[in-house]
């Protein structure tokens, strides 16, 4: 992991979901493309980070993947705060992800930025004659609760790279917007340059820290 | 060991072999087997002064156990040493019952474990399930699809989660079993589980689990104190960098270091675990934290927190690191942090008392 590299934004993001859905194995297919059959279950939460060109500009994720068992909730849910993003993740082959889905996204209404963006994922199309839940229903779930929507496999490399960029584009979109709306010269938002100032909405701008600190 | 429970699910194909490191795992690079050639005459050493000790130890338990309890009230410095120096491998997994208190649990309920195998059923079935399979997947006695040890596993996970419908099934329990299953029978193993949480010698462990996980975030809060008591540079960068112990330590105290860490140094933690309680698992993480913290001093926040994840090599050597663990004095300390926590967050729930029926009373002295 290398963190010295300059950056024009960072946007933190969670990764969350129930447990199974392919959560971590997202992470290290986007930040090392590296895919693990043999991979253990979270326990409590893991890091990493990866730097890439949005729209010209350098943005830094660094991404939060949480465990999924409810009762973790209990760590994981101090790490929704001052979160830009969350992807969350259910699986196409267990109808019970999906449906939880629901239940996610009040947490992050709980706990989480009240603007924050969110992008659902159908993690797991490579196992096409296992899939259980449809495109469509969750395409049409995904539009009435105003979410991006999009479907992976981390196992085979599909779209992984397409749903972060779009997360991250779509929160540099909030906030490139919020900096040319501002009259306010040194308001948050303006400070983009050397990589030292991260953006969260209408808030402090912080250390190129995290937002957590419970 | 024991016969293993077997039901009718067809186990999966055979994994093909791999290259296992002498606990059963399989080996990550070569470089570790290259070395292991460069030492042989060391490793000669290592045999014969293992004999050497094996035979102590046989004299100290006696017969399947039968002098431990009067040696353990005559020389409980004597045992709190050898203890510490590391259990002979091939007699870990009765040691581990006889000082966790599991074999008396064992022998006061007869018939228990096979009930709550065979006839019980639990909510935490899929949960279980779900995690067999990411349980020590790289350990050749847990790889194979259905195999002896996965079944095991969940046999002995579901059997806890109906012995204590509270606590059920929460991820990282599977470590803790997974671990126990490598040396000894299911129902030792699961009743060793029943030891812990339930406290038949130390403190109970089921706070770690419980709704809210209200014994991590205690137990975290104290790390954090102590940190800043012991290693004062490093307790202000991390708050300086906003690392918090949440971040890195959770999974030492979930699964008392057997999630992530090498597994011969877990096991020389699991012996000083099971003999003097979980101060054990603070006394390793500020040991870490004191090895490496020159180099961990000069990080910022990615790199420290990486670093905390991936402890460099050296550091993870039980005879460098476990030494300078026993070296760190924290008991009172410690029970003052407790008795200022509980004071101001109440005290972590139990449960549900350990019945009578399966109660046990064991007194005896350890802690330095």
């Amino acid at each position: 992991m290398n963190g010295d590299e300059e950056y024009d934004y960072l946007f933190k993001v969670v990764l969350i979901g129930d447990s199974g859905v392919g959560k971590s194995n997202l992470l290290s297919r986007f930040t090392r493309n590296e895919f693990c059959l043999e991979s253990k279950s979270t326990i409590g939460v893991e890091f990493a980070t990866r730097t890439l060109q949005v729209e010209g500009r350098t943005i830094k994720a660094q991404i939060w993947d949480t465990a999924g068992q409810e009762r973790y909730r209990a760590i994981t849910s101090a790490y929704y705060r001052g979160a830009l993003g969350a992807l969350l993740v259910y699986d196409t082959t267990k109808p019970i992800s999906f449906d939880n889905v629901a239940r996610w996204l009040k947490e992050l209404r709980d706990h989480a930025d009240a603007n924050i963006v969110i992008m659902l994922i159908g993690n797991k199309t490579d196992l096409k004659h296992l899939r259980a839940v449809a495109t469509e229903d969750a395409h049409t779930y995904a539009e009435k609760e105003g979410l991006s929507f999009i479907e992976t496999s981390a196992l085979e490399s599909i779209n992984v790279d397409k749903a972060f960029q779009t997360t991250l584009a779509h929160i540099y979109h909030i906030i490139s917007k919020k900096s040319l709306s501002s009259n306010h010269p040194s308001a948050p938002t303006s400070a983009i340059k050397e990589g030292s100032t991260i953006t969260v909405h209408g808030s402090q701008p912080v250390s190129n820290n995290p937002c957590c600190t419970s | 060991m024991e016969k293993k429970r077997i039901d009718d699910h067809e186990p999966g194909p055979v994994p093909s072999p791999r290259a296992l490191d002498r606990f059963g795992f399989v080996k990550q690079d070569v470089s570790a087997s290259d070395s292991l050639v460069k030492n042989r005459s060391a490793f000669e050493n290592e045999r014969i002064r293992e004999e050497r000790r094996v035979r102590k130890w046989r004299k100290m338990i006696g017969v399947g156990g039968s002098d431990w309890k009067h040696y353990l009230r005559r020389k409980p410095h004597v045992v709190e040493r050898r203890i510490r120096k590391g259990i002979p491998d091939c007699l870990r997994g009765l040691v581990w019952q006889l000082i966790s208190g599991s074999r008396d649990l064992l022998l006061m309920n007869p018939g228990v474990y096979e009930q709550l195998v065979i006839y019980e059923t639990s909510s935490s079935e899929l949960d279980i399930i779900r995690d067999i399979s990411r349980t020590f997947p790289s350990h050749v006695f847990f790889r194979q699809r259905h195999g002896p040890g996965q079944r095991s596993l969940y046999n002995v996970l579901k059997a806890y989660s109906v012995f204590d419908r509270n606590v059920g099934y929460v991820q990282g329990m599977g470590f803790l079993a997974g671990l126990l299953l490598l040396y000894m029978s299911e129902e030792d193993a699961f009743w060793l589980l029943v030891a812990l949480l339930k406290g038949a010698v130390h403190a109970p462990m089921e706070g770690l689990y419980l709704a809210g996980l209200p014994l991590v975030q205690q137990y975290l809060s104290q790390f954090e104190q102590l940190v800043r008591e012991h290693l004062p540079k490093l307790g202000e960068h991390f708050s300086q960098e906003m690392i918090n112990p949440t971040m890195y330590a959770s999974q030492w105290f979930i699964t008392v270091f057997s999630y992530s860490f090498p597994f011969h140094l877990a096991l020389r933690i699991w012996d000083v675990f099971l003999y003097e309680g979980v101060k054990i698992v603070f006394k390793v993480g500020l040991s870490l934290l004191k090895y490496c913290h020159d180099d961990l001093i000069k990080l910022p926040f990615e790199k420290l927190l990486h670093a905390l994840k991936n402890f460099p090599e050296d550091a993870m050597d039980p005879d460098t690191i476990l030494p300078l663990a026993y070296s760190i004095k924290i008991s009172k300390r410690l029970e003052e942090l407790t008795q200022e926590y509980e004071k101001k967050n109440g005290k972590v729930v139990q449960s549900e008392e350990l019945s009578e029926k399966h109660k046990f009373h064991e007194s005896k002295g350890t802690e330095t």
